[in-house]
């Protein structure tokens, strides 16, 4: 749909919705001194505090820790006509080097119904738009949608996180409510984004002089729940592709090669009135090729999965425990050919998480959240922060505290 | 023995009736009812349908008019009533249906009202709209709605 050269209309496109919402925010407030009714403004303010040994997260968080983890989001949406609605986010994050809190846009899409009655919907959106994977990734920037104060980094881990985020197209969705639960499908393709180094970083495992540049990648998702989600489903399917720009001839830089990520995730949730246990499993294949050089002629498939269970004792607190697990390269589970054949560590191809956790809902607006990990290997650790891999301790823990304010 | 025996019985039984009309009283008085703006078409709805309302999913009435839709505050005693025994969910599950709409752009939050006052005035000033309340609270504002 898009081809090379129209590379930024997408973003411009985002860009230009939220300058429409918030043009038309400014002109009915001007207009009629007063917000149309269905103008929506929401938004968060995090702070947080981790504290590692070993091996830094979000910033040097060895020794004192580190207030480096902040997050601050505000959207508006607004609906002209029943049928469209108009949607956007600003997100800003400080988390490391990865992330150092400039402003950007998260999501800015129209989304039209093109029909709807009681039991289907059906709809699309142009945009800027978050890719629906696994049961957290649209949202999972939010402190109060997530389970805890990091994800869980076998699924959702935050190096490659710019390419997970959202891409610049088209997404089509659908929603049916049957007698025998509802299903919520949705289909998108576009640009994912790959500005930035933490995703050469991770990708290709270096800075080089040319750039990466997106190419047309994919994803869907089917969502069954049952019971108003007593139970819930889900099966989501990427195919990740990004391009590479030399800068420079051949011997100077790489050629102009192709990563291609393609993972499939399988996601179960199980809602009780006190409890929720929640699991998701993904295999993760991924090649690197053409770029002319043999170390970065990869094949591999990873695999990652974690289990989870929160525990409700009252309104205001919740305890979860956790248990997450990823493999680099399913074919080499300890990292020793890895080893062999890099001579670097083992334990960078592999990490196990077990974290345990607490919620406090002050108010329904306002939370605090401290959790502790123990882990045992360094797959999902930030290059960027931890550039020599030698430097790197197998086994670390890390405790993360964060207080969250929404409305 | 005997007197002894009767009055066990007696006080029994006012014990147990006292339980009776007791819990026949409040549940009376904690009977939930679904109000909506007086002039919204549909007088019967199916709770699956009244869950995709108060999901957010479903946006606009038959008639093609938005639905308002209107809530308690989430640590609210009615708004956990009302989640659990007219939807059958829990609150917390709505509030992360709702949240994942708001923070992903797919859709809107419903508007939040302090008290049943509020939401009676609310629902019966805005076109479209829909709420809950106790029944005991109900004036002729506000229709009540069905639910098969």
């Amino acid at each position: 749909m898009w081809n090379r050269h129209s590379k930024y209309y997408p973003s411009i496109l985002a860009q230009i919705i939220f300058g429409l919402v918030a043009l038309s925010i400014v002109v009915t407030t001007h207009a009629d001194s007063k917000v149309p009714e269905n103008l929506q403004v929401h938004g968060f303010l995090s702070q947080g505090y981790l504290l590692t040994s070993g091996n830094k997260v979000f910033g040097n968080s060895k020794d004192n820790g580190s207030f480096g983890f902040r997050e601050i989001g505000l959207n508006a949406s607004l609906q002209p006509m029943p049928s469209l609605q108009l949607s956007a986010q600003l997100l800003s994050r400080h988390a490391g080097k990865g992330n150092n809190g400039g402003i950007r846009v998260d999501y800015g899409f129209a989304d039209y119904r093109i029909s709807s009655d009681v039991t289907k919907q059906f709809g699309i959106r142009l945009g800027r738009v978050k890719n629906p994977f696994g049961f957290y990734n649209e949202t999972r920037d939010v402190p109060f949608t997530r389970p805890s104060i990091l994800l869980p980094q076998s699924i959702y881990f935050d190096r490659t996180r710019n390419l997970a985020l959202a891409g610049d197209g088209a997404q089509l969705y659908g929603e049916a409510n049957t007698n025998f639960g509802d299903f919520s499908i949705q289909f998108q393709t576009g640009l994912p984004q790959v500005n930035d180094k933490n995703s050469e970083v991770a990708l290709i495992g270096g800075n080089f002089p040319g750039k990466l540049r997106s190419r047309l990648s994919y994803i869907g998702r089917i969502i069954y729940e049952l019971d108003g989600g007593r139970l819930r489903l889900a099966v989501s399917g990427t195919q990740l592709n990004v391009g590479y720009d030399p800068a420079a001839p051949f011997g100077a830089d790489l050629m102009a090669g192709l990563v291609r990520f393609s993972p499939i995730i399988f996601s179960a949730q199980y809602n009780a009135e006190r409890f929720s246990i929640t699991s998701e499993y993904a295999i993760r294949p991924f090649r690197i090729k053409d770029f002319g050089v043999s170390a970065l002629d990869m094949n591999f498939i990873g695999e990652s999965y974690y289990i989870q269970g929160a525990y409700r004792f009252n309104q205001e607190w919740e305890g979860f425990l956790r248990y997450d697990v990823l493999f680099t390269d399913r074919n080499d589970r300890n990292g020793r050919q890895f080893r062999t054949s890099t001579g670097r560590p083992a334990h960078n191809r592999f990490a196990k998480d077990m974290t345990v956790g607490l919620r406090w809902s002050i108010t329904p607006e306002i939370m605090l959240r401290a959790e502790y990990h123990r882990i045992d290997g360094t797959a999902w650790l930030s290059t960027l922060d931890n550039p020599d891999p030698f430097n790197t301790n197998r086994h670390w823990n890390l405790f993360a505290a964060q207080i969250s304010y929404r409305f | 023995m005997f007197f002894k025996c009767i009055r066990y019985k007696i006080l029994l039984l006012c014990l147990v009736f006292g339980m009776l009309s007791n819990s026949y009283v409040s549940k009376a008085s904690e009977t939930i009812v679904i109000i909506t703006y007086p002039e919204v078409e549909p007088q019967t709805l199916s709770k699956n349908t009244l869950r995709s309302i108060f999901s957010m999913r479903l946006k606009t009435w038959p008639d093609n008019i938005p639905i308002r839709v209107f809530v308690l505050p989430d640590d609210h005693p009615i708004h956990s009533t009302f989640t659990k025994e007219i939807l059958n969910v829990f609150s917390y599950q709505l509030r992360a249906t709702w949240d994942r709409l708001v923070f992903s752009g797919t859709g809107q939050a419903p508007i939040k009202v302090n008290n049943y006052e509020e939401m009676l005035t609310g629902v019966a000033k805005t076109p479209g709209a829909i709420g809950y309340l106790k029944e005991r609270h109900l004036n002729n504002s506000v229709r009540v709605l069905n639910v098969e």
